[in-house]
């Protein structure tokens, strides 16, 4: 479904401050596949799934998705297929306007927009009967502004409308970071739900050890704008987080990992 | 009625700009400054079809688009270079400025005899009120885009616009482009503005290329208004807040208007009243999230009662004083004038003052039959039209206007009333008539331009043989083109002269243009009227004087600047003509039958000291027809009649008693020294009404007015002349009535002052007053002074008066106060320190509180001594003091001198040597005292019950 070759990605090249955030990633992601991203803080992860949704252009590479080269498409125009989770509650929602808006702005991500009347009784009926699933009774809420939900159900929402009209590839960036442990377990146990609802293929960057080996059919692991490892689904069923530090040593013993970089994965992950 | 519907249909009008405004600020939170020009782009494109006969709905359309593509201008800007959107919507209102001005070939269009939206409405009219019917019907189609807008909000589309603006990253993340979103967007909202400036231009009745200037700002403030007065989350509401808020915006200004405010306050007015707006509904609105300080007040119950209270006492005063000023005027039943100007500009304000002054000879004005009603626009046209629609509200009985955009504004909704136009070139060009006598059956006026045939050949009578000209006009007025084609057409009968020409937008220009001329070899500047380049005459001059190419202009009063020479009109002529105009309409003559007049005076002026510069011979025909020279920097009239009466402007604080007593004196001395009879002085008196900031335009207008002598009396006065009056060859200035002239800096000593001031001062006689106290009262040697430490007067008092008591080894005591409520706690403390005197050295708080001061004095039984009479029945015992009377003599002595023909550069300033004693006895005995009989005969005057004996000069 994911095809990417050869990507690379270099912010502020020439300047003082540049940074080579992507250097040569190649990943191939089946249809249907769910794969956790982990790895330390500045490593690439956010920027990986940013060149997979466009919101900038790679320097060099290719990304194919579902077959079609998309590298030169814009954002809104990969969006048809694409649908993202940010980290920031904020991000994925419109505050000032309702809950019915904003699911309405996501049914129509795969649409073009006419001065139709958008929020029509059936459409309503739809939407009710969607929110209903998060079961927040936000179905009685519809007409109330988006800035009036906490940050949980904001991301709850943000999650619903990412998966309305089915994408081809959902982006989840670290969408539990921002939450309190319940409001997080309530997402993930979403996330989940809706990705083996509809079979979606999905990418979740996650800084939680647990979250990484308990979701998914694959995980891998980043550092300095590379995947550095890559654990197939048989294998990551078998690994407790035990096991996913002795991997940690490993790649220590390769040389790829420093002793500072490796108590630094210990801390976040364990 | 007019002034209030008239409001109502400006404001629905100006309401299709602010649902733009609202569009791109709030729905987009794009900052776009485009509104400014694709305001007057709509107005220009539509007044330009109608002109063409194109039908006035089409011409809407066309301005709907005209001001799409302005918008999707700036958007593209913004957008696809990634240039900040404020700075793109400055590039495309600047460039609209020219576009427009080309678009309508010259600044200003008519529409008067055009058919217009307006007109087509009039012919359904069921019989109401055409103004009543206008905002009828505007209201009518104003609910349908209301519903047509809010209803467009809740579209697919409308809903992808507003999540676009208020998140772009999640529009981008759900399939909406931003970049065509806001295109799309900010076209839209510009759409908006250009159908509301074609829509203003047919009410209106033209299209000016001035007319956008501030929309932005009108428009901001009216959704301001409107969503602090209907609150609400749904579209219907918010849409519908910003039509209101642009009505009640209009509203705020007619109201303003309405109470006689001045027009020149009215953008601080704004100012306030957004602001206030602003801070209010924050403090209404308890879940705001603000980092504003102002949030925690009005968070609190007492915060929202001082805010409600507020607002309340805000509406109640205005409403109040409307009313009162409305009965005030529905009283009078004399006649009423308004008289309307477009700007505070020179020429304008020399038409309005003679008309004034010529309306008072035939008996109109304050004080005589009528009321003159004198209004500024500021060079604002809509606020033209608001001051129209308030005179139609007064029920004046005739207009005057004062330039061609008034006249043009005029003519156009003032159907019924007599209308007297003055001050404009050509009153055929803007539909007032087809010629002198064939025009409108209420219009009639002065107009006039200068004959350039006779301005060529009078420069042909310094230059002859083939030479080039140079000429400089800004091609955006209609007035400065109208003239360069006179002058060019003038140009056609002298194939020897060739012309080169140079354009400006802006007086900065200037410069710069006459550098160019210069370089192309001209021989001559040969300027018509225009008004950027003769405000920036001087620019010219330095640009002419470095190659000393000589400069011929029409207007006189730029002669003394450099002109060579000057042809002019005389704008008193235009206001003294139309003054005469307005009385034989007020005598019951029709407007109808009244042709319009020529102005009747024109002026040949020569300046004799550029003409000797340049090595020029005057030939002496010219010497023989011109009225006016320039000679030693001085004016010089042709026919100077020594016997003319000077006049002499007189510029006090505020009333006060002493003031009063020195206006006399100065008018005692001028009679003594025989300025009686036809050389009466003609006195200009103004008072600040204790307002300093008033006190400079005072002075500046008596410079404009050319007043012999400005007298300023109080300190602040002689800080103002001295400042925009000092160092002039043209006026002279006599202060008095100052204590210290060279504290407040009028002056360096008494000789070293500028050439043109002098006066004479009155510092208190302090030693004068210690001794007093000495002698009288030997065994009192503690004295107590009150004063206000932030008086510059009082400082140099209270210095005197510490060095001369440590010479006589009296003891001072001191107590500064910064108000009168604090005189009586200072008095109390001095007389517990064991003061045996009380002195009032003059200062100003003291006086105010002079009544606590001799109540604590009464109470210990502690005599007053005060430097100001004014106290002498009010509790002092003893007044040693400078003689107002007598100063103002002194000063009138000078001024006779000076009119003479003394120069007062060798006149030192004087410090009056008269002072004034007076004793109240009573004071003396309620303190146990007894005064000694070579004092009571020493005294000008004795109160009380002893004496009433009083002794003259
Ligand atoms: N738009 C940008 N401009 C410049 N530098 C960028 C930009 N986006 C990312 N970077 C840099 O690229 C590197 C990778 O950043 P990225 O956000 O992908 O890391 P991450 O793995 O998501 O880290 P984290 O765990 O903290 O979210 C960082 O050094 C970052 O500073
Ligand atoms: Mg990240």
């Amino acid at each position: 479904m994911i095809e990417i070759r050869d990507l690379h990605k270099r912010f502020n090249a020439g300047t003082g401050n540049e940074c080579y955030a992507l250097c040569g990633i190649n990943l191939h992601i089946r249809p249907g596949e769910f794969v956790t991203v982990i790895g330390t803080n500045g490593s690439g992860k956010s920027t990986l799934l940013n060149a997979v949704a466009g919101t900038f252009s790679p320097d060099q590479g290719l990304i194919r998705i579902d077959g079609n080269d998309v590298t030169l498409r814009k954002e809104h125009e990969r969006a048809h297929h694409i649908a993202r989770v940010f980290q920031n509650p904020f991000t994925g929602t419109a505050a000032q306007m309702t809950i019915a808006e904003n699911l309405h702005m996501a049914y129509l991500r795969d649409k073009k927009c006419f001065p139709r009347l958008g929020l029509t009784a059936s459409r309503m009926a739809v939407y009710r009967q969607e929110a209903s699933l998060l079961e927040m009774k936000l179905e009685d809420r519809l007409s109330s502004q988006i800035g009036s939900l906490s940050g949980g159900q904001r991301q709850a929402l943000t999650l619903l409308m990412a998966v309305l009209t089915r994408p081809k590839v959902l982006l989840l960036d670290e969408h539990t970071a921002a939450l309190d442990p319940k409001s997080a377990a309530l997402v993930i146990g979403l996330t989940r739900r809706f990705i083996e609802r509809d079979k979606l293929t999905a990418l979740m960057v996650t800084h939680s050890m647990q979250q990484a080996l308990e979701l998914g059919d694959r995980t891998i692991m980043m550092h300095k704008g590379s995947v550095i490892d890559d654990i197939p689904g048989a294998e990551k069923r078998r690994l407790t987080v035990h096991d996913l530090l002795d991997k940690f040593n490993e790649l220590r013993k390769s040389e790829q990992l420093t002793e500072e970089l490796l108590s630094s994965l210990r801390q976040e992950y364990v | 009625m007019e002034l209030w519907v008239g409001a109502i249909s400006l404001g629905l009008l100006y309401a299709f700009m602010t649902m733009g405004v609202f569009l791109t600020f709030r729905i987009h939170d794009f900052p776009d400054i485009t509104v400014d020009g694709s305001f007057t782009a709509g107005a220009a494109w539509c007044a330009v079809l109608l002109t063409a006969g194109v039908h006035p709905l089409a011409a809407l359309a066309a301005a709907f688009a005209v001001g799409l593509a302005s918008g999707w201008t700036t958007a593209f800007i913004h957008t696809r270079f990634r240039i900040n959107g404020l700075l793109s919507g400055i590039l495309v209102m600047t460039a609209l400025y020219s576009i427009n001005l080309h678009v309508m070939g010259r600044s200003n269009i008519p529409l008067l005899n055009q058919e217009t939206v307006f007109t087509r409405i009039a012919l359904w009219n069921p019989g109401i009120h055409p103004e009543g019917w206008n905002a009828l019907v505007l209201s009518g189609c104003l609910c349908f885009f209301w519903a047509a807008l809010a209803f467009f909000f809740k579209t697919d589309l409308g809903i992808a616009m507003r999540v676009t603006g208020n998140n772009p990253a999640m529009a981008a993340a759900n399939g909406r482009s931003v970049s065509g979103m806001t295109l799309f967007g900010v076209a839209l909202a510009n759409g908006f503005v250009g159908l509301s400036g074609a829509v203003v231009a047919q009410y209106q009745g033209f299209a000016d290329i001035g007319m956008g200037i501030g929309t932005v700002v009108i428009g901001l403030a009216a959704v301001i208004i409107g969503e602090a007065i209907l609150k609400g989350t749904s579209m219907f509401t918010r849409v519908l807040g910003v039509i209101v808020g642009s009505i009640l915006f209009r509203f705020l200004i007619a109201a303003a208007l309405f109470v006689g405010m001045n027009p020149i306050d009215l953008k601080l007015l704004t100012a306030i009243f957004v602001l206030l707006t602003l801070v209010i509904s924050k403090s209404f609105r308890p879940a705001a999230k603000s980092r504003s300080p102002l949030v925690g007040i009005g968070r609190s119950r007492i915060g929202k009662k001082i805010a409600a209270a507020a607002v309340l006492l805000l509406a109640a005063a205005l409403a109040g004083y409307a009313v009162w000023m409305h009965l005030g005027g529905q009283e009078s039943k004399t006649v009423q004038i308004g008289v309307v100007q477009l700007t505070d500009n020179g020429l304008l304000n020399i038409t309005r003052d003679a008309l004034v002054q010529e309306l008072g000879n035939l008996g109109y004005g304050p004080g005589k039959k009528g009321i003159i009603y004198l209004e500024n626009a500021h060079g604002d046209l809509a606020t033209v039209n608001t001051i129209l629609d308030k005179f139609l509200q007064q029920n004046v009985d005739l207009v005057v206007t004062i330039s061609t955009a008034c006249t043009q504004a005029a003519i156009n909704k003032i159907k019924s009333k007599p209308v007297v136009f003055s001050t404009i070139a050509n009153p055929f060009i803007i539909g007032a008539g087809k010629s002198e006598t064939d025009h409108l059956s209420n219009v009639t006026g002065v107009y006039g331009w200068v004959s350039m045939e006779k301005m060529l050949e009078l420069s042909r009578s310094f230059i002859p043989g083939p030479m080039t000209i140079g000429a400089i006009w800004d091609p955006a007025q209609a007035n400065s083109v109208f003239n360069v084609e006179l002058l060019r057409k003038a140009l056609q009968a002298n194939p020897e002269i060739t012309f080169q020409g140079a354009t400006i937008t802006s007086s900065a220009e200037v410069y710069t243009a006459a550098v160019s001329l210069v370089q192309k070899g001209i021989r001559a500047f040969v300027l018509s009227p225009d008004n950027l380049v003769y405000s920036a005459f001087d620019s010219v001059v330095k640009a002419a004087a470095a190659a000393r190419i000589p400069i011929f202009i029409a207007d006189v009063e730029r002669l003394k600047d450099g002109a060579l020479l000057a042809y002019g009109y005389d704008y008193t002529s235009s206001g003294i003509q139309a003054a005469q105009m307005v009385n034989r309409i007020l005598k019951g003559e029709k407007p109808g039958a009244i042709p319009f007049e020529r102005y009747s005076r024109v002026t040949i002026g020569l300046n004799l000291d550029v003409a000797r510069r340049y090595g020029m011979n005057v030939p002496e025909d010219i010497r023989s027809q011109a009225t006016r020279f320039i000679e030693n920097g001085k004016v010089v009239s042709s026919r100077p009649s020594p016997n003319k009466a000077p006049s002499i402007g007189i510029v006090q604080f505020a009333l006060e008693p002493n003031v009063e007593l020195c206006k006399q004196g100065i008018q005692k001395a001028l009679e003594d020294k025989g300025f009686t009879g036809s050389r009466t002085p003609e006195f200009l008196f103004r008072n600040a009404q204790a307002e300093i900031s008033n006190i400079s335009p005072i002075v500046q207008d008596m410079v404009r007015r050319k007043v012999d002598i400005i007298v300023p009396l109080s300190t602040p006065c002689v800080q103002a002349a001295a400042r925009f009056a000092g160092g002039r060859p043209d006026v002279q200035v006599v202060f008095t009535y100052v204590y210290d002239p060279y504290r407040a800096g009028a002056a360096r000593t008494a000789t070293d002052h500028p050439a043109n001031v002098t006066g004479v001062s009155c510092f208190p006689p302090i030693a004068e007053m210690l001794d007093l106290i000495r002698t009288m009262l030997p065994d009192k040697n503690i004295i107590g002074v009150v004063w206000n430490s932030s008086e510059a007067n009082s400082e140099s008092v209270l210095l005197q008066i510490r060095s001369h008591a440590a010479q006589t080894g009296q003891k001072i005591l001191e107590a500064t106060v910064t108000g009168p409520s604090e005189v009586l706690e200072a008095s109390r403390s001095l007389a517990l320190k064991g003061a045996q005197v009380f002195l009032n050295s003059g200062d100003n708080t003291l006086n105010v509180g002079f009544d606590s001061f001799a109540k604590v004095a009464a109470e210990n039984k502690i005599p007053v001594f005060s430097v100001d009479s004014e106290f002498i029945e009010k509790g002092a015992m003893a007044v040693l003091g400078p003689d107002y009377y007598r100063t103002g003599y002194d000063g009138g002595l000078y001024l006779a001198r000076i009119l003479q023909g003394e120069s007062p550069a060798a006149m030192p300033i004087q410090q009056t040597g008269a002072t004034l004693f007076l004793l109240n006895l009573d004071a003396a005995r309620s303190c146990g005292l007894a005064i000694r009989p070579e004092f009571l005969k020493k005294a000008r005057k004795v109160y009380g019950k002893a004496g009433g004996k009083s002794i003259h000069e």
